[in-house]
């Protein structure tokens, strides 16, 4: 069975070397799973997201740096106002706002990562099952 | 191709790395090259047994100047550990280091999807796809360089403190010592004589102070603590409040003597783990320093009976509140020894199960003769691993430090204070290296070494007026065997002190021992993901003096190649503002947390201009911007639009 | 005997490291990042070390060859750093001034550095085939031959020991690069500082005969299964050398050669189990259905991440087994019988296996000693380089300029030789600066502590 599409938004000081460590440590997730590595969470466009499922993509994950920014605390707040702009861009297209999930994700949060986006992975099956 | 990827026509350049077999054991790099080969504006397309020797690079470089090549990608590890290198290549072939982008396919591939060897080569091939659409649209960037600041601000004068503070000094930076408590030298003053070399702490302590004293370059700043940060790399600026001690010289150490016998305040003295009282104008032992007494306001009560007798005290002293800026800071604030729980093998519940440091403070207060509670102890029991290599509890690691510092004081009991009877009483004894001679020679003393199981603790009773400790002993096929001791000394391990305030103001990252972490053990020990921010000593993690010198002097060294040029290199991905789009609205401004953005006037009218110097690259601003006026050097809209497309299939 | 070339040039740098090991590199690019001019001076064909021949390092699992290469490459093409490879000291003597005057002598490699690239072509041409010591003799190699596969200079040599001159190679390379007039060469470096990181031996488990090795062919060093754990591994896969049975029963045994009085060795390595831990971790990757038994008398988990490193490996039932081992005895399809005291049981048992890894220890090199001129170099009790003050001014030798780095001091993992490396630069830049700075008479380097 083919896993659908999911893309991550990762960020270069905190979440994505727990995707890292996830690997390191042989920790599993689909491998349909895809990060692009920025500075930080705050910097998501959600234009970027549309892009994303118009692509082809059929989830979008941020892995947040959270309380961890190395940018400051704000982080937390502006990515949470991104998830917001984006669900509202999502609605105006008709794709359903469960298909974007945020999280934030520690340095050393692999086993973390691994068990939200297999989750995720999970859902997202069962309710595109439930579409066609 | 990709719809964003515009004809640049750039001559790419693309090398997969075998990583041995790390990757080429579950991606199929040989159909990756292959395929990879065929998309547009690839030139060249490779595989490689690690990408990463000097052969490997040496002809990339080649690569380079022969095809010419303009761009190049290498899909190899995670950047984390090559960025650097194979940027470095880029640079000796003659590229833009930015001409170069980094595919991670082994820990987001090949590692991370060792269960599915063709969806992992799927992936890398997407994945490299991505690096290719990056690439192309990839613009050359320039290094932009700041002027850093050859100052340091330590927080912590422990050894590690210290022992930095006066090499960085003597390599011609300012020293900033600040430290929390009223007196230098951390948690060695406190221990008498030491392993393994039979120093005492007190002589450790005072030899480094007696250093940092005849350095113009250091100030030293006693009951301070940092309440703020700002700016990064090269030009921190801190703030700190130095608590005052309520004394000033001068006043003559008799006078001083009399204030503190007239001070009616006692409270337990901390600094004897409690075995002690002391009042609330008080100093730790005579060498101390600074040689200067302090009011512990916590606890006075501003009677004024002290003030009778030493005209240097001054109860109205106010906190201050200094700012300090400073290129780099190090940290070195040390950990805390483990404080069982009541009850945690008869701890606080029998009056005579101490710790290992309270121990080591009865031995400095003991003469000729080893007493506790005025008892003559000729008995002692020691249990090892207390608050370490918990089954249940968090603390999952050994605290390293425990076996031989318990041993060293154990031999010290025998031959100065002629106790003859000692069990140890451990999970296996950890004496590594030359300290083994340590553990030999207690053998050789007689002492007797039980084992116990780990997941069978032991118990530990009241049996007259000693204590009762019945084992498992592993050592004798698992007998159940009892023990009485006079005495019961829990060897308790370290635990990372209580620092959150200032965790909260640096960031500090934590590790899963709660301990601040390292970027990386063996290639990057001393630094943390914070640029600037080095860490050292025990708040890293458990060791011992040596161990704890030896990790800071190392930081001594890295902070010196941040400072020592008088200007570091930023990363050159910085916020740019296209004028023609920007109509000021301010939110970017609003966005940023560095006040990296400023509004100017131009012909046209307002917009946005980013203070290089203050831009840390995060790109907050970016997402924020109604005309999409403003982007991210190295990380821009159509890169990452490109990579999407690239990466979607 | 041979003509030995003298360089009548005189050459001078900052600093000199002696060992290009991985404490030795990280040293030396550590004083480079800060302008300081280093030479490295190696005994061996390649820089390295020990750690590049390694696997996987504990407790991180990272792969050692991806640590170490990036490392060799940036001080091989670094413009401060010189290193000289198939080299040796002679002597070392102190001028006036307090600098070092140091005569090093490069062998001939029978092959042009800059004229080989590493094409194999004469590894292919050579007739003579002996064992291979940078496999620790797993399978052989050539007399004309490049040592390893990641070695820098990834560059031939000719064993001229063992060459018969049969002029094969000279005839298949290319570039003309092998040299047979090649002599050794002695030049002469000035230098402020020394640092000594010429790291350790290994036990030479030969000596403990009770356990067959050298002898019975499927007892191996942990050094020969760091090999074949190696993703450039001989075999490809693990094997036991006696008959190329992928073993499905192995034995650890600890602290061979080290807390043994009896090997004139008292002292623990510090490493060993770990090492081991490491390897039964790796063992169970490659071989998923191998058994692997630890015989051991007290594990050493001690460092950062290590003790749960250990009872990660219990869960993976690693079998660990607190016993002494007496003896190992060969049976005739190879297995080896290991006979020990079981001490959970107090009972001597045995148990039969396919494979015995002894787990050999770390001995002091005593190669400096032999320098002429360094014959007042203090050495510690167990021979390796004694640091006067230990606790706060650490890897300085007795003589003023001469600092160590690494397992040249005493045993320590890559972790710690890492940041002995990083606190000796610290001292070596401020020793340079001050010796640069201060007039010969009042030289105040000696350091505040001594
Ligand atoms: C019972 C016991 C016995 C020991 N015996 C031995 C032995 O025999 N031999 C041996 O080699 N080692 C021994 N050790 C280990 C030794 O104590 C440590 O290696 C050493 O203290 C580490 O030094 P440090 O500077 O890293 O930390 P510390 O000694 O903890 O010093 C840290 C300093 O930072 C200060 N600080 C903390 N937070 C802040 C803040 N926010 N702002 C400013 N300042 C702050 C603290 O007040 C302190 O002064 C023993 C340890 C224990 C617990
Ligand atoms: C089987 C085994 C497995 C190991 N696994 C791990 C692990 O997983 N993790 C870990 O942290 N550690 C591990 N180690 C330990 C690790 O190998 C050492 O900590 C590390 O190699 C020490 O580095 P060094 O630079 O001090 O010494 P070395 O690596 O020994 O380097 C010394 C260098 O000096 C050169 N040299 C010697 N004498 C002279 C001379 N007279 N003139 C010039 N050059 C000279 C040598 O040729 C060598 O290149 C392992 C060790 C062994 C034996
Ligand atoms: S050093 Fe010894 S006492 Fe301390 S935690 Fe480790 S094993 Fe236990």
């Amino acid at each position: 069975m083919n896993t659908p599409k999911i893309l991550v938004f990762s960020t270069e000081k905190i979440s994505d070397p727990a995707l890292d460590f996830a690997g390191l440590m042989k920790l599993h997730y689909p491998a349909s799973v895809h990060a692009i590595v920025l500075p930080c969470s705050s910097s998501v466009r959600p234009e970027w997201i549309i892009h994303a499922f118009e692509s082809g993509f059929k989830g979008v994950y941020i892995a947040a740096d959270g309380s961890d920014c190395p940018y400051g605390e704000s982080c937390i707040a502006k990515t949470a106002k991104i998830v917001e702009r984006s669900h509202v861009l999502m609605k105006e297209k008709g794709i359903p706002t469960d298909r974007l999930r945020m999280a934030a994700v520690c340095s050393v949060c692999a086993e973390i990562f691994v068990k939200q986006i297999n989750i995720f992975a999970e859902e997202l099956n069962a309710s595109l099952k439930k579409e066609d | 191709m990709t719809k964003e990827q515009g004809n640049t026509g750039k001559r790419i350049g693309v090398y997969i790395c075998r990583c041995g077999s790390n990757i080429s054991d579950y991606v199929d790099v040989d159909t990756v090259c292959s395929e990879v080969a065929k998309e547009k504006n690839v030139r060249l397309a490779r595989v490689m047994m690690f990408a990463c020797a000097d052969s490997a690079q040496k002809e990339i470089v080649a690569d380079i100047t022969n095809e010419p090549l303009d761009a190049i990608v290498v899909a190899s590890c995670s950047p984390k550990l090559h960025l650097h290198t194979f940027r470095a290549v880029a640079e000796r072939g003659g590229l833009n280091p930015f001409n170069y982008v980094q595919v991670n396919i082994r820990e987001q591939s090949s590692w991370a999807h060792s269960d599915n060897p063709p969806q992992a080569t799927e992936k890398a091939f997407n994945l490299i796809k991505a690096g290719i659409a990056r690439v192309d649209l990839a613009e050359p960037l320039m290094p932009v360089t700041i002027p850093a600041e050859n100052s340091v601000l330590i927080l912590g004068a422990g050894v590690a403190g210290m022992r930095s503070a006066i090499e960085l000094a003597d390599l011609g930076s300012q020293v900033f010592l600040v430290e929390r408590e009223f007196f230098v030298g951390g948690r060695v003053a406190q221990w008498g004589k030491m392993a393994t070399t039979d120093q005492t702490g007190e002589e450790i302590v005072t030899a480094l102070y007696n250093q940092i004293r005849t350095r113009k370059n250091i100030q030293v700043y006693t009951g301070a603590h940092i309440i703020s940060s700002k700016g990064s790399i090269g030009n921190f600026n801190l703030q700190i409040k130095v608590v005052p001690r309520y004394v000033k010289p001068p006043c003559d150490p008799q006078g001083f003597r009399k204030a503190i016998e007239a001070c009616p305040v006692i409270v337990d003295d901390e600094f004897n783990f409690g075995l002690t009282k002391r009042k609330a104008i008080f100093h730790n032992y005579k060498s101390e320093f600074p040689a200067l007494p302090v009011i512990d306001m916590a606890n006075c009560t501003r009677c004024g009976e002290c003030l009778k007798h030493c005209t240097g005290i001054n109860l109205d002293q106010k906190e201050e509140i200094i700012d300090i800026h400073a290129g780099t800071i190090f940290l070195a604030t040390g950990f805390n020894p483990y404080e069982p729980r009541p009850g945690e093998f008869g701890f606080g519940e029998l009056s005579n199960v101490i710790t290992l440091q309270q121990l080591k403070r009865l031995l400095e207060l003991s003469k000729g003769e080893f007493r506790f509670r005025e008892k003559k102890i000729e008995s002692i029991a020691f249990i090892y691993c207390v608050g370490s290599r918990q089954v249940d509890g968090d603390n999952k690691y050994c605290s390293r430090y425990c076996c031989t510092s318990a041993i060293h004081a154990a031999l010290q009991l025998k031959q100065e204070f002629n106790v003859p009877v000692i069990y140890h009483l451990n999970k296996g004894i950890r004496t590594y290296g030359k300290q083994e001679v340590l553990y030999a020679q207690s053998s050789a003393a007689g002492d007797v070494y039980l084992q116990f199981v780990e997941d069978e603790p032991l118990l530990v009773e009241i049996y007259g007026e000693q204590a009762k400790i019945t084992i498992n002993d592993l050592l004798t096929a698992g007998q159940e065997i009892t023990v009485t001791a006079d005495l019961v000394v829990l060897v308790t391990g370290m635990v990372p002190r209580d620092n959150i305030d200032l965790n909260r103001i640096l960031k500090v990252p934590i590790g899963k021992d709660k301990f601040y972490n390292e970027i990386h053990p063996k290639l990057r020990p001393v630094e943390t993901v914070i640029d600037g921010l080095v860490i050292s000593g025990c708040c890293q993690g458990p060791r011992n003096i040596h161990e704890s010198v030896s990790s800071s002097l190392a930081a001594v060294a890295k902070v010196y190649t941040f400072i020592n040029k008088g200007e570091i290199q930023l990363e050159p991905t910085l916020a740019i503002v296209n004028p023609d789009a920007c109509e000021w609205c301010g939110l970017c401004l609003a966005a940023c947390p560095f006040d990296a953005i400023q509004m100017v006037e131009t012909g046209k009218g307002k917009i946005a201009q980013i203070i290089e110097g203050n831009c840390k690259g995060c790109g907050m601003c970016t997402p924020v911007c109604p005309t999409e006026a403003i982007d991210l050097k190295g990380f821009t809209n159509m890169e990452i639009r490109s990579m999407i497309e690239a990466m979607s299939g | 005997m041979e003509d030995i070339l003298q360089d009548s040039s005189v050459k001078v740098a900052d600093s000199l490291v002696v060992g290009g090991g991985i404490a030795g590199l990280e040293a030396a690019l550590n004083l480079a990042n800060t302008g300081q001019q280093v030479v490295v001076v190696e005994k061996d064909l390649s820089v390295g070390g020990r750690m590049i021949h390694l696997s996987k390092v504990f407790p991180t699992l990272d792969c050692s060859a991806c640590i170490t290469t990036p490392k060799v490459s940036e001080a091989a093409r670094h413009p401060h750093i010189n290193i000289i490879t198939n080299c040796e000291l002679k002597q070392i003597s102190s001028d006036e001034n307090s600098y070092w005057h140091v005569r090093l002598q490069i062998n001939p490699r029978y092959v042009n550095e800059s004229l080989c690239t590493g094409c194999q072509d004469c590894e292919e041409a050579c007739p003579v085939v002996v064992r291979d010591e940078y496999q620790y003799n797993l399978v052989g190699r050539k007399a004309a031959f490049i040592p390893f596969s990641i070695a820098s200079p990834r560059v031939a040599a000719i064993d001229i020991d063992n060459c018969i001159l049969c002029g094969a190679c000279e005839k298949a390379c290319g570039p003309g690069a092998i040299d047979f007039s090649q002599e050794p060469v002695q030049t002469e470096w000035v230098v402020k500082s020394i640092i000594i990181a010429t790291g350790f031996k290994l036990f030479d488990s030969d000596k403990i005969i009770r356990y067959g090795s050298g002898k019975f062919k499927n007892v191996l060093t942990a050094m020969q299964m760091e090999r074949q754990l190696v993703p450039t591994r001989p075999f490809n896969t693990v094997l036991r050398p006696g008959d190329g049975k992928i073993p499905e029963k192995i034995a650890y045994v600890l602290c061979t050669g080290s807390r043994d009085e009896s090997v004139g060795n008292p002292i623990c390595s510090q490493i060993c189990c770990m090492y081991s831990i490491k390897q039964a971790q790796l063992l169970l990757g490659a071989l998923p259905m191998v058994d692997v038994t630890v015989y051991y008398l007290h594990i050493r988990a001690f460092g950062k991440g290590f003790d749960e490193f250990y009872q990660q490996a219990k869960m993976m039932d690693v079998n660990f087994i607190k016993g002494k081992v007496g003896r190992i005895r060969e049976l005739e399809n190879g297995d080896l019988v290991v006979r020990y005291e079981d001490i959970a049981s107090g009972q001597v048992m045995e148990a039969t296996y396919d494979l015995v890894v002894l787990s050999v220890g770390i001995l002091p090199n005593m190669d400096v000693e032999k320098i002429a001129g360094l014959e007042t170099l203090e050495l510690d009790p167990f021979k390796f380089l004694n640091q006067r003050h230990e606790m706060t001014n650490p890897f300085k030798t007795n003589l003023p300029g001469i600092f160590m780095a690494g397992t040249a001091s005493g045993p320590m993992d890559i972790p710690d030789s890492i940041l002995s490396a990083g606190a000796v630069s610290a001292l070596v830049n401020k020793y340079n600066k001050q010796l640069l700075e201060t007039t010969v008479n009042s030289l105040e380097i000696t350091s505040w502590n001594d």
